[in-house]
Order: C-alpha cells, then sequence, then structure tokens
C-alpha cells in the first residue's frame, strides 16, 4: 500500500503525544529486523492506530484493537509467550491487529497474528494463537451503524 | 538437518519432552502425533509464512487515509 506521506508537523506532534517506544524484540514475521515501533493515532483516525517504525518513519502498520472487531477474540498464547512478555494477568496485555488495506476491495483484519505487548514494559510480540485455526488471516472491518 | 528413516508407529523424542510420533502412512501423506508441554507453541509452518505475507502486504508507505468502517443499518 502506498499513499501520501502526513504532514511533517502533524507526526511531530503525533509524536509529542506518543513518547512511549515500543520493543519487539522478534519483530514482526517478515520484518524480524525491525525492533522498535511507535503506536500513533488521533482522534479522526478512531479506532484505527498505526505501529510505525522508528528507524524508518515513512513506514507503518495500520492496526485496530481486536476488541471493536470481534468481540468473542480470545487467542490463545502459551506460557511460554507469557513468560517471554512477563505479563503477570490478562489486563497488563495490549493486543492489537494489523490491517491490510487491498487496493481493490475492502480492507480486512488479520486476526492469526495478533500483536501482544506488556503495557507496563512496552515488549511485544506477533504471536500466533494456539486456536489460529479458530480465526480468519482476513476478517472484516467491524460495520457502524447507521440510522435507518 | 538430522534426516532419520522411521516406521508406523516409531517415535523421535526432542529434547527429553517433546514426542513425535508417525501415526500414519498414506501415499503421499504421512500423519505425525506430536506430545509436547503447553509452553511449547507448535503450528503448520503455512500460519507463519501466511502471516508473514499478509504483514507485508499490509505494511503503508507513510500514514494516510484510514478506511472508513463499513455501514449497517
Amino acid at each position: 500500500m502506498k499513499c501520501a506521506e502526513s504532514s511533517v508537523a502533524e507526526q511531530s506532534e503525533l509524536t509529542e503525544t506518543n513518547k512511549g517506544v515500543i520493543h519487539l524484540p522478534m519483530g514482526l514475521l517478515g520484518f524480524e529486523e525491525v525492533k522498535q515501533y511507535v503506536l500513533l493515532g488521533s482522534a479522526e483516525e478512531t479506532p484505527f492506530l498505526w505501529l510505525q517504525m522508528v528507524d524508518n518513519s515513512n513506514l507503518a502498520f495500520l492496526v485496530i484493537s481486536p476488541a471493536v472487531v470481534l468481540g468473542s477474540y480470545q487467542p490463545d498464547i502459551s506460557d511460554e509467550e507469557v513468560a517471554f512478555l512477563g505479563l503477570q494477568n490478562p489486563v497488563d496485555a495490549l493486543v492489537f491487529n494489523i490491517v491490510t488495506v487491498h487496493p481493490n476491495g475492502p480492507a480486512t483484519v488479520n486476526l492469526k497474528g495478533p500483536i501482544v505487548v506488556n503495557r507496563h514494559t512496552l515488549i511485544g510480540k506477533q504471536i500466533v494463537p494456539q486456536n489460529v485455526a479458530d480465526y480468519s488471516l482476513r476478517h472484516p472491518l467491524p460495520s457502524v451503524a447507521v440510522a435507518a | 538437518m538430522l534426516v532419520l528413516a522411521r516406521k508406523l508407529n516409531e517415535n523421535i523424542i526432542i529434547d527429553g519432552r517433546i514426542t513425535v510420533k508417525i501415526v500414519r502412512l498414506d501415499k503421499d501423506v504421512v500423519k505425525l502425533g506430536i506430545d509436547a508441554p503447553p509452553s511449547v507453541p507448535v503450528h503448520r509452518q503455512e500460519v507463519f509464512d501466511e502471516i508473514q505475507r499478509s504483514n507485508k502486504a499490509a505494511l503503508a508507505n507513510g500514514r494516510c487515509k484510514v478506511p472508513i468502517l463499513p455501514e449497517h443499518h
């Protein structure tokens, strides 16, 4: 997906409000060498956020909280991964999923590979849940209700 | 890569805790039974490959307009 860059002013403003750098020690699948990201967003972009590379601010992934996509979403994370992330409690986990904007057709959400971040340490990992077969790689975006 | 020959119902043990058993042999399909502790994720290679492809397709060159959510009545 290619599109115009947002203005420098807009970017610096958003970066100011979100100083936390998310560390993905294993990167994302296919981007193993990129380990530092920032999460950016604005009111107009809700419910989407951008997971932007720290070392290359031109590159970003559009992400969304699975809570707004599929209420019943419960990725089953292995004990080993829970330990890796240092999660003591389910509320420690910040979960988001990557959105793909297709050139022809509606955007979809990857529910097979959630990114799970420890909200206290900001260490995260893209997880392949034990119950990965229950979820779609191209789940539709949630719809919003409009008055008839 | 270590290559081992196994017959039906024979096992391989990895690290003293993961057992891989040849459960069934068909013409071109081998069914494996894998016994691993819950802490060890076991997945088909294809799952990793498809998530990797999906990530690559999702990478955006700069922040652009986010999609508009579909509407329902």
